[in-house]
């Protein structure tokens, strides 16, 4: 007997699994193919067989499975099978799908290259001066500490030392003048009354202004910002 | 309605052995081998569709056959096709007119209690009788198999699944038992 295609479809044909386009495609191949036809009526014998006598064939293995339920179960054993059958391999990667994996690298990508290129950067971050209103003529002052984000409030403030016999005088800002001092040194100690002003999260301000002994303005400071970083 | 088949009444028709058929035939069939052939085929499709307790099933067959014969009489089948696929259409077409006519019988009236022919059963009987002890014969190996596939109707992958075998396998042993089953009837 020669093999054909068919074949294997027997059993799909005569349990009715197949899809009426299937199915007749199936039935005109036996019309046209003795062996198959042949192979076809053996099966369907022993089916019908099964299917009229199988509680007196099968009464030990009906023991073992004797409800619907339990058939039941095993369809849902099997599923899980099915599932189990699945390597670790495969389920590791099947958590997402492929275009989300893609999806997933290139964010991985854009954050490396934005941790590499700007971090650096977040550690010191250039001080932001804001023009006052007035403007000065003459020499610029420099201030030195603190001009960037702190940690902590503040306990001194420095600048430059334009030399000797400068009076300076200190502008500290919240939203409005918090505190002003004057000082003959490049620094000054921020007393504790104003310190316990102070809170972390916000935004102050300052400047320094230079006098000369007899009064007048020699130089200014442009105001600097800084903030009290909020998680202290 | 019965066809007879004696030769008298269905002789080879010359129109048979036309150009056509001889070339998909070879060597080329005569009415008597036509029905020969696909009377079991006919009978097998007619049964399944319309169920082989319907106690019609052969008066369908028969009206199938006379009209493939009174088609090759006419020189109605031209070869285009298979004799076979000729034949399956004329089936199906009578199997359909089959169905009409009965849904239109049963607006008017009860359907008849089907009768059946008491020798026909016994014979069915005894053999499936006489299988049902080979198959009983069969080792657990292969009773399982057709037992889950085919008694509790599950899916091939679902009785692999079950046996922890490819679905392939299950294949095969149905296969198998099958061919064993053979064997033992021969003996």
């Amino acid at each position: 007997m020669k093999e054909c295609n068919y074949e294997n479809r027997i059993d799909d044909y005569l349990l009715n699994r197949m899809t009426e386009e299937k199915k007749e495609m199936f039935e005109i191949h036996f019309f046209n193919c003795p062996d198959c036809f042949e192979k076809i009526e053996e099966r369907n014998s022993l089916i019908s067989v099964i299917k009229s006598k199988g509680n007196k064939i099968f009464h030990d293995q009906r023991k073992e499975t004797e409800t619907e339920t339990e058939t039941e179960g095993i369809r849902t054993q099997a599923r899980a099978r099915k599932l189990e059958r699945k390597s670790v391999f495969e389920g590791l990667f099947s958590f997402l799908t492929p275009k989300q994996w893609t999806m997933a690298a290139i964010s991985a990508c854009a954050l490396l290259v934005v941790f590499i290129g700007v971090a650096p950067n977040l550690k010191s971050p250039t001080p932001q001066f804001v023009m006052d209103s007035h403007s000065v003529r003459g020499d610029s002052l420099a201030l030195l500490s603190p001009v960037k984000n702190t940690q902590t409030i503040p306990s001194e403030f420095r600048w430059d030392n334009l030399g000797e016999g400068v009076e300076y005088k200190i502008y500290l800002y919240k939203d409005n003048l918090l505190w002003s001092a004057s000082t003959t040194g490049a620094s000054i100690s921020l007393p504790k009354d104003v310190k316990d002003l102070m809170k972390a999260g916000e935004n102050y301000s300052w400047e320094v202004k230079a006098f000369s002994r007899e009064g007048s303005l020699i130089a200014a400071s442009n105001k600097v910002r800084f903030q009290i970083d909020s998680h202290l | 309605m019965r066809l007879q088949t004696n030769g008298t009444l269905v002789s080879p028709h010359p129109n048979l052995y036309n150009k056509d058929v001889v070339r998909k035939h070879d060597p080329p069939l005569n009415i008597d081998e036509i029905v020969a052939k696909f009377r079991p085929i006919i009978s097998f499709k007619v049964k399944k569709s319309i169920g082989a307790h319907t106690p019609e099933w052969e008066d369908v067959v028969n009206e199938v056959l006379i009209n493939v014969i009174e088609k090759l009489e006419k020189s109605e089948f031209r070869g285009d096709s298979s004799i076979g696929t000729f034949i399956y259409t004329i089936t199906s077409r009578r199997i359909i007119d089959y169905i009409r006519r009965k849904s239109n019988v049963l607006k008017y009236a009860p359907e008849p209690i089907p009768f059946s022919n008491p020798h026909q059963d016994v014979e069915d009987e005894e053999r499936a009788e006489h299988m049902a002890k080979l198959l009983g014969q069969l080792k657990p190996k292969y009773k399982e198999v057709l037992f889950l596939y085919y008694y509790k109707d599950l899916s091939r992958e679902e009785v692999a699944a079950h046996l922890n075998i490819t679905p392939r396998r299950v294949s095969e042993r149905v296969n198998y038992a099958q061919k064993l089953l053979r064997k033992m009837v021969i003996k």
